[in-house]
């Protein structure tokens, strides 16, 4: 060995040394959270609730807040969908992921296992006054991985219909109790559609889905359900669908996507606008967009969707408080996070304002909550809730809703139902025989 | 910026040539005519996203979104779609941090590139043939290639979510080693032996003698690694979860306003995380566009 | 090194004193050169070399994200990749993308700058327009342009209707989506190429114009017999330097589409990223990194057979 090498080699570990020093610098340039004036403890939060969701969340954070000076938490917003948990698992596996956050319930079986979630002290919870008994068994359930509790629904938001009751009298279609008349078989859904396009003189039905797997999703799974058809994904063995079932669901939307029923190319942000600007009678959606309708100041009602083939069901999913995994958690900051979740979930009346069923039962079992129209209305659809089928890439904003996208947008536009099925299929059971690498 | 000023460059770019390429191509011919409208139509055609996003930022949310699509505001102008977007904080933050990253990205590079580049113009070391073949070939690597165990790499290092992780990883830059190099390799080394025979040792003559005469090449690198850093998505986007630590382009992307689709708050957003750079191109335009077009020259 | 190292150390041994201080002078200048190199040597070890060894160690496991899996699975990860419809659709969409863009940016940018260079008055103005949206980052480009293409509310399907154009889904549309994101990174990097082309334009000798002129040749006898040839260096250079920036496609991509719809849009580095950050499979995204790499180096190859068989014609 020389000695210019022996220098050159130890530059480079001094240097080495120098930059992995600085990395022990880097939490306290990332600024730890510290405990600020008056012992109130900074608390970061994300969630992917926008529009009138984030509306309603901003201000039950700023009531918790209030009501409770150990803490304040600060709400982020991410891109809703993949962005959103892309970053959720990004941040958890880094280390230094927020405080809480919300994730949906069905997309657990993907992060849970995988140690990118902590799981919630059901002890301590009962300290902060929340336990088992104050959720319906299967909202409640669906937090529960291997044993451990891993989230805390807030609520439970299923697909359902808003009607505009003003177009449906002109149509002709509102019963004397002044709602929708009921509707039973998809000829049935089409004729009331059709009357109500007569009046708007544009569209029947609002519905987007462009370029959006999970409002495909949505629609197709709710008449899937209702089909009574089962689909089952079990790693390492091929999917389980009823096809028949698809074919006929999709074959009946592509249907209502006929440019005179609906638009055939309807994105979101359009079939929101149109519903609330009256130029449709119908509207397929989220509870979540009740308060943009409310806002619009349109005379409108909401039922869940039309159980038109047989069996009441609805697809749904639930926004639920998660720990994201942190490589060393403060147990007092922790403590602070528990006392945040259980003020939003008992103050979650107000969520029930953002159309969303709130999972708490104290709030849901209020005479208050019984008055509340429209939201009464479409409780029912609580009872016939169903999520994504469990498996470890399904859920909201995951990417089994952009494969069904991939495969399905063509057939939405008019393409062959057979053919898009087949191809989702096909594309399952590739995910299927690949390992699970959260488990 | 400053030294920006007084620099003459290798690259001689529009500043126009007094004479027309033949006498009479000034006349109002039939090609003329043409020319100057196809040039019209397509400066209107680059400019029209800037002036549809600034039209669109001074609507009211309701204007903004309202059929059919229109230049003009029936409910007036305003700037509040500005004042909301300021309001929620985010984008002073992120101004914050990409300045200050981007800063020390160029420092950082600036410094290592001509330190390195200058060992392979003048040092005759052991492994220097070899080693600048390894640096070279190295430009085909893509980053893009590297980011999976690059933020593998980080989590080791515990540096996901830090400056650090933001800013370490994108010092590295080959192509400037390779543009300093070639700047340097032109400065006649007469003017070094001088100082040499004065007894002034290398990092001296380097730092007294070098840089000052490679002042055109070093501000053309650094204000192709500050554009570069400051506009870079990729990398920040993956190792920067947190909001706070957040630079301009990626904070725009990925953190959503609580309050929904809101078009002309959109635009504002995009017009203030554009400002800045745009500014300051249109008070150094000449300098920017010759930094541009020497390094992307390959530094000729 | 250590050879020569040793060597040397041979030498001195031999004993002559001029060997001694040419072995001194020599070792001060080794120390020097390696000294310089240190500070660009540790950045480039730990984040560019490091990564690509560790990158290899990778792609031949069954690494996740959350860390599980690491055992080594020898090829498979690369057998996967091979026989993955949606990497060689993700490695198709990539090269029509830097088909469908290198194109316009090479053209536009050309006729930019030889409009430009016709010395009209307002010469700030013309480089400002075509250059500024060089200037903005992806995102912005992006916001423009996801606003610009909206459906409904988008100033370009507007102006399209009087035309008679039906509204037009220019990013959810899988016939439209890729030339959406194209036409948006047209107007986004052209700027870059017109900089380049304006540049070289200006170096070209006036002589070489006026004798021309002398002959009697006309202005576009001049543009092609004059103009473009001296420009074919940059051509080439420009041709170079976009192919490879436009393989790397993801910012444009990820945020206008997403990759949709349908995957239509979906790049390669898209691909990586998805298939290691949303799928948690970073042995394989690993994997499939060194297969766009093989891809890259391919065609960096064939352009550099095709240039300097070029320069060999010339000569």
């Amino acid at each position: 060995m020389t000695d210019q090498f022996n220098l050159s080699r130890r530059t480079i570990l001094l240097g080495g040394a120098a930059v992995l020093g600085s990395a022990f610098l880097a939490p306290t340039l990332s600024g730890c959270a510290a405990v600020g004036a008056g012992g109130t403890r900074p608390l970061k939060f994300w969630h992917l609730l926008s529009g009138g969701d984030g509306v309603v969340m901003a201000g039950l954070v700023d009531a918790a807040n209030e009501a409770n000076p150990e803490f304040r938490a600060t709400q982020t917003v991410l891109a809703w969908g993949t962005p959103y948990y892309t970053k959720l698992a990004m941040a958890s596996v880094g280390g230094r992921a927020p405080d809480v956050a919300i994730m949906h319930a069905s997309r657990l079986p993907g992060y849970a296992p995988g140690g990118l979630l902590d799981p919630w002290d059901v002890g301590l919870l009962e300290e902060f006054g929340v336990s088992e008994q104050d959720f319906p068994p299967r909202i409640w359930e669906k937090g529960i991985i291997d044993g451990d509790l891993f989230s805390i629904a807030l609520d439970a938001h299923p697909f359902i219909m808003m009607y505009n009751t003003d177009i449906a009298e002109q149509a002709g279609v509102l019963g004397d109790d002044g709602r929708l008349v009921e509707i039973t078989s998809p000829e049935q859904f089409i004729e009331v559609a059709s009357a109500m396009q007569a009046v708007t003189g544009k569209h029947g039905l609002s519905y987007g889905y462009l370029g959006d797997g999970a409002q495909m999703w949505r629609l197709f799974y709710t008449f899937y359900k209702q089909l009574g058809a089962d689909m089952s994904l079990t790693p390492g063995e091929p999917a389980q669908i009823d096809k028949d079932a698809a074919i006929t669901a999709l074959d009946f939307i592509k249907q209502l996507l006929d440019g005179t029923v609906a638009a055939t190319n309807g994105d979101y942000a359009t079939a929101v606008a149109e519903f609330v600007n009256g130029e449709s009678g119908l509207f397929f959606t989220g509870v979540w967009e009740l308060p943009t309708a409310v806002n619009a100041g349109i005379p409108f009602d909401a039922q869940p969707i039309p159980n038109l083939f047989g069996t009441p069901a609805a697809y749904a999913d639930s926004h639920a408080f998660v720990l994201p995994h942190q490589s060393s958690p403060d147990e007092d900051q922790r403590r602070e996070v528990y006392r945040f979740v259980s003020s939003i979930l008992k103050g979650s009346f107000d969520w029930a304002g953002a159309g969303h069923i709130p999972a708490y039962l104290p709030i849901i079992e209020s005479p208050d909550y019984a008055e509340l129209i429209p939201q009464a209305n479409y409780a029912s659809a609580a009872d016939v809730l169903n999520y994504d089928p469990p498996a470890w890439f399904t859920g909201s904003g995951s990417d089994f809703q952009t494969y069904f996208a991939e495969h399905v947008q063509g057939v939405y536009r008019g393409g062959d139902s057979a053919e898009g099925i087949q191809g989702f299929e096909r594309r399952l059971n590739v995910l299927l025989a690949k390992p699970n690498p959260v488990a | 910026m400053t030294a920006v000023d007084t620099t003459e460059t290798t690259v001689e770019v529009p500043a126009r040539r007094a004479a027309p390429h033949k006498p009479g191509e000034r006349r109002f011919g039939a090609g003329r005519i043409v020319a100057i409208a196809v040039l019209i139509l397509l400066a209107v055609a680059w400019l029209l996203p800037f002036a549809w996003a600034i039209v669109t930022s001074l609507k009211s949310e309701a204007d903004a979104g309202a059929t059919p699509v229109s230049w003009l505001a029936p409910n007036g102008f305003t700037f509040e779609a500005y004042a909301n977007v300021l309001a929620e904080g985010n984008i002073p933050v992120w101004a914050i941090n990409s300045l200050l990253s981007s800063v020390v990205i160029t420092i950082l590079t600036l410094g290592t590139c001509a330190l390195a580049a200058y060992a392979f113009s003048r040092i005759d070391f052991a492994g220097r043939r070899w080693l600048y073949v390894v640096v070279i070939a190295s430009i085909i690597i893509p980053p893009q290639v590297l980011i999976i165990p690059l933020f593998y790499e980080m989590l080791a290092f515990n540096m996901v979510d830090t400056y650090w992780g933001l800013i370490l990883p994108q010092v590295v830059a080959p192509p400037m080693v390779f543009i300093l190099k070639k700047f340097f390799d032109q400065i006649p080394i007469e003017l070094e032996d001088a100082a040499r025979v004065d007894g002034a040792n290398r990092l001296r003559i380097f730092w007294t003698i070098v840089l000052p005469l490679s002042r055109p090449i070093l501000s053309a690198v650094a204000i192709f690694v500050f554009i570069a850093a400051w506009n870079n998505f990729l990398w920040p986007f993956i190792i920067i979860n947190d909001t706070s630590l957040m630079t301009l382009p990626v904070g725009l992307q990925t953190v959503k306003s609580a309050y929904g689709v809101q078009y002309a708050q959109n635009m504002a957003m995009a017009l203030l995380a554009a400002a800045p750079l745009i500014i300051l191109f249109l008070f150094f335009q000449r300098q920017i566009i010759k930094g541009i077009a020497t390094t992307g020259f390959g530094g000729q | 090194m250590t050879t020569s190292a040793l060597s040397s150390r041979a030498q001195a041994q031999a004993g002559p004193a001029a060997a001694d201080t040419k072995r001194a002078r020599q070792r001060s200048t080794n120390l020097a050169g390696w000294a310089f190199f240190a500070p660009f040597g540790i950045f480039f070890a730990l984040f560019l070399v490091g990564p690509i060894l560790y990158g290899l160690y990778l792609s031949f496991t069954g690494t996740t994200l959350t860390g599980a899996g690491g055992d080594f699975v020898g090829f498979a990860n690369y057998a996967e990749a091979l026989a993955d419809a949606d990497m060689w659709r993700s490695m198709l969409n990539t090269l029509w993308f830097t088909i469908l863009s290198t194109i316009p940016l090479v053209l536009v940018a050309l006729i930019m700058a030889l409009l430009v260079d016709l010395g009209l008055p307002g010469q700030w103005l013309w480089r400002l327009s075509f250059f500024m949206p060089f200037l903005l980052a992806s995102t912005v480009v992006s916001l423009f342009w996801i606003w610009l293409f909206n459906p409904q509310l988008g100033l370009i399907n507007e102006m399209l209707k009087p035309f008679g154009v039906e509204p037009i889904a220019w990013l959810q549309d899988p016939q439209w989506a890729m030339h959406g994101v194209v036409v948006a990174t047209v107007w986004w990097t052209v700027g870059f190429n017109f900089l380049l082309y304006l540049a070289a334009l200006q170096n070209i000798p006036e002589q070489q114009y006026e004798a021309a002129s002398i002959d009697g040749a006309g202005k576009w006898r001049q543009l092609f017999s004059i103009t473009i040839p001296q420009l074919a260096p940059t051509t080439g250079l420009i041709l170079i330097l976009q192919i490879l920036a436009s393989l790397k496609v993801f910012d444009q991509v990820y945020q206008m589409t997403a990759g949709g719809p349908g995957g239509a849009t979906r790049s390669a580095v898209l691909y990586i990223f998805e298939t290691g950050f949303t799928g948690y499979r970073f042995g394989y995204s690993a994997a499939i990194s060194f297969v766009f790499f093989a891809l890259i180096v391919l065609v960096s190859i064939i352009q550099i057979r095709i240039t300097s068989r070029n320069r060999g014609a010339k000569s």
